[in-house]
């Protein structure tokens, strides 16, 4: 014991020294995040892109999901539901692997999307876990941006290959196989064409590990155009375990190659399957070889099986049947003669990325779309889907200042959405709402009509959706004359006026205007782009396979920002790098970007924020990663872009995509990167990543919604993300920092009235999203996490008597604790069961309270407001009658408890010999509380206890005041509680146990 | 003078012991002589102790643990007893809400629940003997607090007829070496494969011993459901009957 007193001292001084040091560099945001924290809520109904499926080898139950933008989802019940068990690395998944020798514990995890969309994320390298998932390690790869393929010797854990695909964007020597013989210490690059060719698929003989194929791809991706296939992709085939590899191309059409597809049949490896990529339409598709490769003959071209080959290039034999084959595609298709025809899969969402047979039954399948995992269990004839994998790819985000607030965004091939914030028992699938698709993009409710805009890929529609009337009308800016064809960017600006309602801007090369919901339309600037011809050329964009689908039209407009504080200021960003501004409204227009610092020529603005506390302050973010820049860039202005400073400090991990400035405190900033969430409260000289329940996924928009201060994060893979109430980071300075405790201001908190009927039908394996609190929140800031001695919290009125007791937060930085404006339940009689309307307890009355917290000898106070809520339209008067009645019924339940502990006191000591006092002791008993039955259907007859405590349960939980019906009720309860007192009186008498000794009425409540 | 050189002693102290605590048996040593030191440990027969959740509703609790793996967690509702989790060693049951009776825990529970009897009063203690591993995993904030991740892996649980390895991770405070944080992935039941999360905080000394009067109990990442514990009685004087199963089921169950 000694020792340990000796220690706190002497700690605490070391404490002191530390934070002296931390004062001179200021206040890391990352160490006082303490309780805030990221709460999810989805949606999940139409999920999100799914890259990589995988079985254990020898347990059904265990399914892995490697998702595009949303990490690694494990299901143990045959896939019925998963859990995330990858979030605090990066989300986008190319393969997950487990060893076959250790299938258990060993998993491997290669991050980096392979389906190589325009909207692809990148990876940062392959992970291991020995623990099942718990606990991961990085291994390598860092720069491999894509992992196709990960394989284990299932004869020795020790030899590993690993296929990378690699840099998308830019040229890069980490791709190709590379094999370890050590368990991952050492790699060998074993299979290397060039810069610009990756290994997109790779397999091994199940029967002898010594034999590998690899399709090697040569392809790249530009902001403005795709090209994939070459003179350099090939089929391998390695012999001796990746020594030498040879070219297998017996059979194969001549010319270059695109993407190539590689399959080993489990049951019979002699038997390959390949999917080919080829100049000549005629000669692309499936090929089939029946003698392990030496050659190779065609069987089908259609259109499910050429279509999109780096998106869809995928096939998968089943393990016991050679000529069972699926192949991923818009539908997925199915072959059941080895390859020669084929139908497609069962109705899902479309774009089928990967397919898996469960090891034990082969009618049972799993397949991995652009909207999540569908299970069949009759070989894909028909689909369900896994319904709680919230992987929504959110391109944008918005809110409104409905109560709860409504979220809007579009997501990756899955249309746009809006939903509620909160919702009774949660946020469920049935709460989203369609509101626009194809592609969805921005969503943006007008400021003041029950009207929404969205927007689907390329402008192609954009919607004027009138909400009270279900009347819809497309309204995107068409061609004028005068002007040349317009330019929309997939992902097509939008934007609202804080200063005129119904103005409504869009963005193509130029910036439109429409003062009137987008029924007409004005160009108010100049060409605003490069306007370089030669990334105008889409329509020679694809490779081998023309891919045409407006994904990569550049030289436009990106974001646009209108200030909120001069209408005439208006920021515009374009995704060839100009940011450019208007003073007058659009008259004239000045290109800002030739003025950064530091930053590449021509990279994308993909955000501006126009600041809301000084009209030539402006934050811009760029982004390089199409041209294979993966830095993070965000500058700031303060006098409208004729100088920019940077605001990114070496913390930042991972290219930026939003930035957000706080509306109170200019200092405080969010930044959403393609890694998570960062947060500074010093403008930028040290940001934080912030992780509380927040994954490390593509943040790709950020608001907050000024009513509730709550943060509202568009992720790209892990749907909507909110912080509730960041105003704490407001206030969090080295002066509050320094304090042994500071209280944050708190808001009069509504005691809320309003309820809602909730069914869980459906949801037990759904998706719920998580629902704010409704009770009082009390925020403090502690500067040292509190582990030693007792720390309390009281809640009291002014008059200082005790209304509740709370555990306190302990966590350094921000404290949160929910107190729920109630008292204890009252103590109630005992009978044979429970008395369920006893269980309540009532709330307090609106006013002022404090909140006392004793932190060893120190005291530390806090007043609050707590308001009645207005929906439920009681006057004063009314408050207090119930607040009194709901009362009165609280002391005369516990004076009933107590008489009958008198009562039960009595009758243990009234001699047996007595029986007929003892025979009305206790028939008075039973009619005071039940004394016989169970909880359930076997329950007894109410007695007085239970009429009591459900009449003060039913006036407690009622929003309005007693009525007279429940007046007349508590008479009758009244009446017959004074006749049981004064019965007991004269049994108390006739008892003459003057002597007995029992509690006090205070003693048996405190007790 | 004096009272500088005992301050410079300390402090010189207190760095070396940080610098040396790199192993996991370290820590654990540290945390043990820290609380009350081993031998004090082993003597501890049985804890009870007194404990408060608000759900909105305050429920007291008792919980009770001996050496040799008896256990019991009784709630208190509207004066009435309600047991769970009772452990004598042999038989896991609890009682049911709606009947009040007792009833028998699945076979798989309660063979797992027999691996743990050793475990009284802190599995790191005789972790050795127990045949179970600690290993140092490295360094994680909790709570903005420094600490050390140990894992401990103690005997193969069984579930659904499967053995699983049965893993805790323990997040030990670096400053004063007591655990804050508990992780543990849940093993089964619909809830399979997420990790729940107890904190620790409040450390008091009860007769020597240091215990955590604070805690809270819920899903990692998530906030959890506080318990307050308001006593600890040490090597408590308990009937052994109440750990039995009623075979013969009364008519209420005991606390009538």
């Amino acid at each position: 014991m000694k020792k340990l007193l000796i220690l706190i001292p002497c700690l605490l001084v070391l404490f002191t020294f530390e934070s002296k040091g931390q004062e001179e560099k200021g206040i890391a945001a990352g160490e006082i995040f303490g309780d805030l924290r990221a709460r999810h809520i989805g949606p999940a109904l139409m999920s999100g892109r799914i890259n990589d499926m995988e079985v254990h080898p020898t347990n059904p139950r265990i399914i892995y999901a490697g998702t595009a933008g949303g990490g690694v989802w494990k299901s143990n019940d045959a896939g019925t539901t998963f859990n995330p068990i990858f979030d605090d690395y990066c989300q986008s998944i190319g393969a997950v692997t487990v060893d076959p020798t250790n299938p258990d514990n060993v998993i491997y995890v290669g991050t980096g999307e392979t389906w190589t969309r325009n909207s692809v994320s990148v990876g940062d390298g392959m992970y291991k876990s020995v623990d099942g998932g718990a606990n991961w390690t990085k291994i390598g790869f860092e720069k491999s941006e894509r992992i196709s393929n990960i394989i284990v010797n299932p004869k020795n854990s020790n030899e590993i290959y690993v296929a990378v695909l690699g840099a998308l964007w830019s040229d890069s020597e980490e791709r190709g196989v590379y094999k370890t013989t050590d368990g991952g210490t050492t790699w060998n690059k074993i299979l290397y064409v060039n810069p610009k060719t990756g290994c997109a698929d790779f397999t091994m003989d199940p029967t002898n590990p010594s034999i590998l194929y690899a399709s090697m791809w040569e392809f790249r991706r530009t902001g403005w155009s795709f090209d994939s296939g070459g003179l350099n992709s090939a089929l391998y085939k390695s012999t001796d375990a990746g020594k030498t590899w040879n070219k297998i191309h017996t059979g194969f059409p001549e010319g270059k190659l695109g993407r190539l597809a590689i399959a080993v049949a489990p049951s019979n490896p002699n038997i390959l399957y390949t999917v080919i990529e080829a100049e000549s339409d005629v000669k692309k598709g499936l090929y089939r070889s029946d003698d392990a490769g030496k050659s190779w003959n065609q069987l089908n071209n259609d259109f499910g099986i050429t279509v999109r080959p780096f998106y869809f290039s995928k096939i998968v034999v089943d393990p016991k049947n050679p000529d069972i084959v699926v192949k991923g595609g818009l539908s997925g298709s199915i072959s059941k003669d080895g390859g020669k025809t084929f139908k497609n899969l069962g109705n899902m969402h479309s774009d089928i990325h990967d397919i898996i047979f469960d090891i034990k039954d082969s009618d049972r399948m799993y397949v991995g779309t652009d909207g999540g995992v569908y299970r069949s269990w009759n070989q894909g004839t028909t689909m369900e889907i896994v319904e709680n994998l919230p992987l929504s790819q959110f391109y944008h985000v918005s809110v409104d200042n409905a109560t709860p607030y409504n979220v809007y965004g579009g997501l990756q091939d899955n249309g746009s959405w809006y939903g509620p914030s909160s919702s009774a028992g949660g946020i469920e699938a049935r709460d989203w709402n369609p509101i626009g698709g194809g592609d969805g993009f921005r969503v943006l409710k007008h400021p003041t009509k029950n009207i929404i805009y969205s927007e689907m890929q390329g402008a192609e529609n954009v919607w004027r959706y009138d909400v009270d009337n279900k009347l819809i009308k497309t309204i995107q800016p068409l061609p004028q004359k005068g002007y040349p064809k317009l330019r929309f960017n997939w992902n097509a600006p939008m934007a609202i006026s804080k200063h005129q309602p119904d103005r409504f801007y869009m963005g193509s090369q130029f910036l439109h205007k429409s003062e009137d919901m987008g029924n007409t339309w004005q160009i108010i600037s100049p060409d605003l782009t490069t306007n370089d011809k030669s990334k105008q050329q889409q329509e020679g964009s694809g490779g081998l396979s023309a891919d045409n689908s407006g994904a990569e039209n550049h030289t436009t407009i990106f974001t646009i920002a209108e200030s909120t504080l001069d209408q005439n200021i208006i920021w515009v960003g374009t995704d060839d790098g100009n940011v450019q501004v208007t003073q007058n409204g659009g008259k004239t227009w000045v290109n800002t970007s030739l003025n950064i610092a530091g930053l590449p020529k021509n990279t994308w603005v993909y955000h501006i924020d126009a600041s809301v506390h000084h009209k030539g302050t402006a934050y811009a973010v760029f982004e390089g990663h199409t041209t294979g820049d993966m830095k993070p860039y965000t500058y700031k202005t303060t006098d409208f872009g004729k100088t920019w400073k940077n605001i990114i400090s070496t913390d930042v991990v991972g290219f930026v995509r939003n930035i957000q400035e706080d509306f109170v405190n200019p200092d405080l900033l969010f930044l959403g990167t393609e890694f998570g969430l960062y947060v500074t409260i010093d403008g930028g000289k040290q940001w934080s990543k912030f992780t509380n329940n927040m994954p490390s996924v593509a943040v790709h928009f950020i608001e907050i919604q000024e009513q509730t201060n709550d943060l509202v994060l568009a992720t790209h893979g892990r749907g909507i993300i909110i912080i509730d109430d960041i105003s704490p980071l407001r206030d969090v300075t080295s002066a509050t920092m320094e304090k042994a405790l500071h209280f944050f201001a708190s808001k009069p908190t509504v005691m809320v009235d309003q309820n809602e009927f909730a069914g869980s039908f459906g949801t037990e394996t759904q998706f719920v999203g998580q629902n704010p609190t409704k009770a009082f929140q009390l925020k403090y800031l502690l500067p040292k996490r509190h582990t030693f001695g007792k720390m309390t919290l009281e809640i009291k009125d002014m008059a200082g008597n005790l209304i509740s007791e709370i555990s306190p937060g302990k966590a350094k930085g921000i404290n949160i604790v929910n107190w729920n404006y109630s008292i204890k339940q009252p103590k109630v009689a005992k009978g044979k069961t429970f008395s369920f309307g006893g269980f309540t307890s009532p709330r307090v009355p609106a006013g002022s309270y404090k909140a006392i917290i004793t932190k060893g000898k120190d005291t530390f106070e806090h007043q609050f407001e707590l308001v009645y809520d207005k929906s439920s339209k009681l006057n004063d008067e009314e408050r207090k009658f119930k607040y009194t009645t709901i009362m009165k019924m609280y002391d005369m339940t516990q004076e009933l408890a107590y008489l009958v502990y008198e009562l039960d006191e009595i009758i243990l000591n009234v001699p047996v010999a007595n029986k007929k006092l003892l025979a009305s002791l206790n028939s008075l008993k039973e009619t005071l509380v039940i004394t016989t039955g169970d909880n359930y259907v076997g329950s007894a007859e109410p007695q007085l206890r239970e009429k009591m405590t459900d009449l003060f349960s039913k006036l407690s939980n009622s929003y309005d005041k007693p009525s007279n019906s429940e007046l007349e009720s508590l008479d009758i309860i009244v009446e017959r509680f004074e006749k049981a007192k004064s019965d007991f009186e004269v049994l108390k008498k006739k008892s003459k146990l003057t002597s007995l000794k029992i509690k006090t009425f205070e003693e048996f409540i405190k007790e | 003078m004096k009272k500088l050189n005992f301050l410079v002693i300390a402090l010189f102290l207190g760095i070396t012991f940080q610098m040396n605590a790199q192993t996991a048996e370290e820590v654990v040593a540290s945390y043990f002589e820290n609380t009350g030191g081993v031998d004090n440990w082993k003597k501890l027969t049985g804890v009870k102790m007194y404990a408060e959740v608000n759900q909105g509703m305050i429920i007291p609790i008792e919980i009770t643990q001996l050496k040799g793996g008896k256990q019991m967690t009784v709630i208190n509702f509207q004066g009435k007893e309600i047991k769970q989790g009772v452990f004598d060693g042999e038989t896991l049951w609890s009682h049911n809400f709606m009947t009040q009776k007792a009833e028998k825990s699945d076979k798989e529970n309660t063979d797992n629940a027999k691996l743990a009897i050793n475990d009284f009063p802190d599995p790191f203690l005789n972790y050795k003997t127990s045949g179970y591993t600690v290993e140092l995993m490295g360094s994680e904030t909790i709570d903005g607090a420094d600490t050390f991740k140990i894992k401990l892996v103690k005997k193969p649980l069984t579930v659904d007829g499967k053995l699983e390895d049965n893993i805790t991770f323990y997040y030990f405070d670096k400053e004063n070496f007591v655990p804050i944080a508990v992780h543990n992935e849940i093993k089964s039941g619909p809830m399979k494969g997420q990790m729940s999360e107890i904190k620790m905080s409040d450390y008091q000394e009860i007769e020597g011993l240091f215990f955590p009067f604070s805690m809270s109990q819920g899903l990692k990442g998530q906030a959890g459901q506080a318990i307050s514990i308001k006593k600890i009685e040490l090597n408590p004087k308990v009937d052994e009957k109440a750990f039995l199963f009623p075979e013969e089921t009364p008519a209420t169950p005991s606390g009538n």
